[in-house]
């Protein structure tokens, strides 16, 4: 087990969101200067083949279905980092009539860096942090989506319509 | 006779007294139109060679209870825009669509649609453009409460609350700890 938690925390395979303004800060931090590879981290390209969602910035609600259908197809473990204020309460968006303000009542977030954008230092710092927390087997936030399905389902379900959004007919 | 006052002087002698025309300033003229008159205007316009359809806006003037369209066109030759402005009955709001005249006006009217409820008579696919699943008043109209609506949509309760009982911490420079 230990060995399963070695290897998994340092080869994270990252789909990035880019939703918000915060997305320009992860070219520095996957290219020479910050340099995310030393830590194992790559960006991939679809969902399918990724282990870490990283949600840049404000979701609107047309996101927000794309998110969640993207999130379902990952395979588990799945991590969710959310990155900026915004995916905290709103961050400016707080009182926008499009976009949601807490990340965690429709998906569950493992780890949040707070920031309005947050600088490549930080996000380094939260990716230490989740493989410290994947070692310690403290990034479950997969299975409480498993768990509580339905409470999500009815949160989601508050937003968008669910049932013509979902995959099967 | 400066662009402008040509502009003006051509618009007046075409419609009469049906447009009330203003020069706002250097580059930009305004034609205040009614209703029935503005797909003539921009036709005229349009072979007048205005053929740059900027931008249709809409503005709520919820006390007189109408709606006010604007038509944004600017021609390169002349370098000066011409701003149609008209105002409609705001609830049930109807306006002939302009999609026959420029191209153009086909997603600025989808977006008005949809933020504003008014309804373009001739548009062929007046759904969902900007926002999806949207239940509720257009959100640009103004007696949509957004606070109330963000509130209610995204559990935002007792966020809000708490932003506005909080006692104001006076800003005291950076480095002091609040
Ligand atoms: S937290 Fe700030 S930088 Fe990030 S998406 Fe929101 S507004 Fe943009």
């Amino acid at each position: 087990m230990k060995l399963f938690k070695f290897a998994q925390s340092r080869s994270l395979w990252m789909m990035h969101f880019c939703t918000g303004c915060g997305a320009v800060e992860l070219p520095p931090t996957m290219t020479s200067r910050f340099d995310m590879e030393r830590f194992g981290i790559i960006p991939m390209a679809t969902p399918r083949q990724s282990d870490l969602l990283l949600i840049t910035g404000y979701l609107t609600v047309k996101t927000l279905k794309r998110v969640v259908r993207a999130y379902e197809q990952m395979p588990t473990p799945r991590y969710v980092i959310g990155f900026g204020s915004c995916t905290i309460n709103g961050g400016m968006y707080w009182d926008s009539y499009n976009v949601i303000k807490k990340l965690e009542l429709y998906i569950p977030v493992d780890l949040y860096i707070n920031g309005c954008m947050p600088r490549p230092e930080a996000i380094i710092d939260a990716f230490l942090k989740l493989r410290e927390m994947i070692d310690k087997g403290e990034a479950n936030a997969w299975k409480k989506y498993i768990e509580n399905y339905e409470w999500y389902k009815k949160n989601q379900a508050e937003v968008f319509d669910v049932e013509k959004w979902s995959l099967k007919k | 006779m400066t662009v402008e006052e040509t502009i003006k002087k051509d618009i007046e002698t075409t419609f009469g007294e049906l447009v009330r025309v203003e020069i706002e300033r250097k580059h930009r003229v305004r034609a205040y139109t009614p209703r029935n008159m503005v797909l003539p205007m921009l036709a005229y316009l349009k072979q007048r060679g205005f053929h740059q359809f900027t931008l249709l806006t809409c503005v709520d003037w919820i006390k007189d209870g109408k709606f006010e369209l604007v038509y944004n066109l600017y021609s390169l030759n002349y370098n000066v825009h011409v701003l149609i402005s008209t105002k409609i009955n705001r609830d049930k709001a109807t306006m002939p669509t302009a999609i026959n005249v420029y191209e153009m006006a086909f997603d600025y009217e989808r977006e008005i649609h949809e933020m504003f409820g008014v309804e373009f008579e001739g548009h062929p696919r007046l759904d969902e453009f900007l926002l999806e699943d949207w239940k509720g008043i257009p959100p640009m109209r103004k007696d949509f409460d957004t606070r109330k609506y963000v509130e209610e949509k995204y559990g935002m309760k007792d966020l809000t609350k708490e932003l506005f009982t909080r006692k104001e911490q006076p800003y005291r420079g950076p480095g002091s700890n609040g």
